[in-house]
């Protein structure tokens, strides 16, 4: 799925100079319009002044707070998603920040491509809920109903894990998934286990779904995690 | 509140208590006594007198030779230091006076003889006081000499006199007495502390690099070889922490100084000369792995500052751990698979436990990874879950080459390795059963290993509810608990 049309809007609240920098040349890069602002109160003007399609909100800011900022835009009754960036990884900020309405929240550091997929999911969220019973791309095509996989005619037996993997790379075509993200959403594992697991599961789908194939469309991203190629360009 | 008096005042004012209640008690009795004693000599004496002066009456048959027996009375006297004798009519006249003698008609109306035939008492003029005795004459002496009543007093200042100035100095040595055994209370206190205060002394010489030394039980009296042998105790809980602390800090040191050294190394080798673009996108991924991998380690030891702290759990339910387990090998079965491993689980239909689902899985998820990495290929994993009296048990245990039992009780240490020649395998910092104890920690359980030819098993004991986050309390007894668990098998 490319970059839907009309751009979307982001505004990246963040104190610190070169984070907001590489936010904004990453997120600009993958076709995102993007705000930024360095103190609390600017990004709350901003915030309440225009229109945007999702907020990136740091926690600790020089000047007011992000609980503060976040609190009065959910009070003013603005909706727009939030995810918000804490350098404390502490059980309290997470509850604390999705207890005052934030959507998703990152712990410092972050891989950029985690980011990247959070905020694509948060955008992709309350947009095209409508019942897909079939994902295609190129030759290959799965039948959600019958959960049944066909790659060029051929029908592909596949594990139920394996398909529910093969459907969120799917579904997050051409956007690099970091291997946390699928260990969390295809087998609902929430911490890193030192294990190259997500690797043995990619390559086993491989083997039946690519190997036998020119086209590869499972490509590795090296350090950042695996993608598939719908374009044919990678 | 506020602070209890000193122990040294505690019993300074007892001892000065007891004191002050036991000395004039025993002044009194000895004054009272003494009293008695002089009062009864100086009586019987009276009597003597009386009945020396009833006999000489008695002899005569009238008034008028009453003046002719008077130097009798004289000789009566004599010898009785200072007596006086009157004798009256029974108009009260006095009939005779010896010499010397005081107003006695004043003790005579002033003491009442209504009943009784004799009467003793103490009577007192402006100058001094006496001991007087009354006797009623018989009625025939009476009538036929007119006299009615004789009085005899002997002098007793130098008496009351002796008892006051006794008295005085009972009261000084009470005084003394009182102020002498408080002194000795608080001496015997300060005494009796003095190996308290060596003890003290001892303790506080004690640095942090010799905190082994202790105090030798042996070397204090009796009532306190309890408080140095649990202050040795403690010692020994404080020094293991601080090692591990300190190996801790020199551990984070060292697995930092590695990716550090490794970026620093590339990086200047990729700017010394112009390169293509592909080699530079080369070095900046191989960067981006060590990045990955010191992220990884910070987030770790965070997670783990956390959990020492007791805030981990965060969200506490119904956790039913066959279910979590089955999820977790189903995650790593592929993983497995590829080693040689095969995984097998066996459970009761549903084990649950109060807990925070995410850190259980994350524990349970480090301890089954430990097992499977360290299985040779066509070894196996088995588990099983078992609950038995309000307690819940996974056992976890993989077949492989047993662990030297030196290394068994140091393997939830942070990152410690068995095998130090794994730290660069890309498994990971060496921190997943530090994490794995931290989290079962905070929800009040156990872990253990026991490793033998035939197979390494980690068990974990859970309580089925009670997951409060631990208090500060209850950390030393749980931690001895689990090193016990470990190498008492």
């Amino acid at each position: 799925m490319a970059p839907p049309l009309p751009p979307m809007k982001i505004l990246i609240v963040e104190d610190e100079a070169k984070t907001r920098e590489y936010l904004r040349q990453g997120l600009a890069e993958a076709g995102f319009i993007v705000d930024l602002a360095g103190r609390g109160l600017d990004g709350h003007h901003l915030a309440m002044t225009e229109t945007y399609d999702l907020i990136i909100l740091d926690v600790m800011l020089p000047d007011i707070d992000g609980w503060r900022i976040l609190k009065a835009l959910r009070e003013a009754g603005n909706k727009v998603p939030v995810l918000f960036l804490t350098a404390r990884d502490t059980v309290n900020d997470r509850v604390k920040g999705l207890e005052l309405g934030a959507d998703d929240y990152l712990v410092k550091p972050f891989a950029f491509a985690e980011l990247l997929a959070r905020v694509r999911s948060l955008l992709r969220r309350g947009a095209s809920t409508g019942i897909e019973t079939t994902l295609t791309v190129a030759d290959l095509e799965l039948d959600l109903m019958r959960r049944r996989v066909t790659r060029a005619g051929r029908r592909i037996q596949l594990t139920a894990k394996e398909f529910a993997l093969l459907e969120l790379l799917i579904r997050h075509r051409d956007e690099v998934l970091p291997r946390s993200m699928i260990a969390s959403q295809v087998w609902d594992m929430n911490f890193d286990s030192d294990t190259n697991v997500i690797d043995v599961a990619i390559r086993r789908l491989r083997a039946k779904i690519d190997d036998a194939f020119d086209r590869k469309l499972i490509q590795t991203v090296r350090g950042m995690g695996y993608m598939l190629d719908a374009t044919g360009e990678g | 509140m506020s602070r209890p008096l000193s122990l040294a005042a505690r019993l300074t004012l007892f001892f000065g208590i007891a004191a002050a209640v036991v000395f004039p008690v025993f002044g009194w009795v000895i004054i009272e006594s003494m009293e008695n004693h002089f009062e009864e000599g100086d009586t019987d004496e009276l009597k003597i007198i009386a009945d020396a002066v009833e006999g000489a009456l008695s002899a005569i048959g009238s008034s008028a030779e009453l003046a002719l027996i008077e130097p009798r009375f004289d000789d009566i006297l004599v010898g009785h230091h200072s007596a006086s004798l009157l004798i009256s009519d029974t108009n009260g006249n006095t009939l005779y006076a010896s010499s010397r003698t005081p107003d006695l008609t004043g003790a005579i109306r002033g003491m009442s003889m209504e009943t009784t035939r004799e009467s003793v008492g103490r009577w007192s003029d402006s100058h001094h006081s006496y001991q007087v005795l009354l006797r009623r004459l018989p009625s025939k002496l009476a009538n036929e000499l007119g006299a009615s009543t004789i009085a005899v007093a002997v002098p007793i200042d130098h008496h009351m006199q002796f008892i006051a100035s006794f008295r005085r100095t009972l009261w000084l040595m009470t005084a003394t007495s009182i102020a002498v055994m408080s002194l000795m209370g608080w001496i015997a206190v300060r005494q009796g502390h003095a190996p308290l205060r060596d003890i003290v002394a001892r303790m506080r010489r004690i640095s942090a690099n010799e905190m082994s030394s202790g105090v030798a039980p042996d070397s204090v009296p009796r009532e306190l070889s309890d408080l140095a042998l649990s202050f040795n105790d403690m010692l020994q809980r404080v020094e293991e922490a601080f090692q591990r602390l300190s190996h801790f800090n020199a551990d984070i040191a060292h697995e930092l100084r590695t990716p550090v050294t490794n970026l620093m190394t590339q990086t200047q080798v990729a700017l010394s000369r112009a390169r293509t673009i592909d080699e530079y996108r080369e070095v900046l991924y191989s960067n981006m792995e060590e990045y990955e991998r010191m992220a990884k380690m910070v987030g770790d030891m965070l997670f783990l500052a956390q959990a020492d702290s007791g805030t981990c759990i965060a969200d506490v339910g119904p956790v039913d751990l066959t279910k979590e387990m089955r999820t977790l090998c189903d995650y790593y079965e592929g993983w497995a698979d590829e080693r040689g491993v095969a995984l097998d689980v066996h459970g009761d239909a549903a084990i649950e436990v109060e807990g925070d689902r995410l850190m259980l899985q994350r524990a349970l998820g480090n301890v089954l990874a430990n097992a499977i990495r360290h299985t040779p290929a066509g070894g196996s994993v088995r588990i099983v879950l078992t609950a038995h009296n309000g307690e819940v048990s996974v056992n976890v245990e993989n077949t492989g080459e047993p662990i030297p039992p030196e290394h068994l009780p140091k393997l939830f240490d942070r990152f410690y390795r068995a095998d130090p020649s794994r730290q660069r395998r890309g498994e990971g910092a060496g921190l997943g059963l530090a994490i794995a104890k931290s989290i079962i920690d905070a929800h009040g359980g156990t872990i253990a290993v026991t490793s033998n030819e035939a197979r390494t098993a980690f068990e974990i004991v859970l309580p089925k509810t009670a997951t409060t986050a631990p208090s500060m309390e209850d950390e030393p007894a749980r931690a001895t608990s689990t090193r016990q668990s470990i190498t008492g098998e």
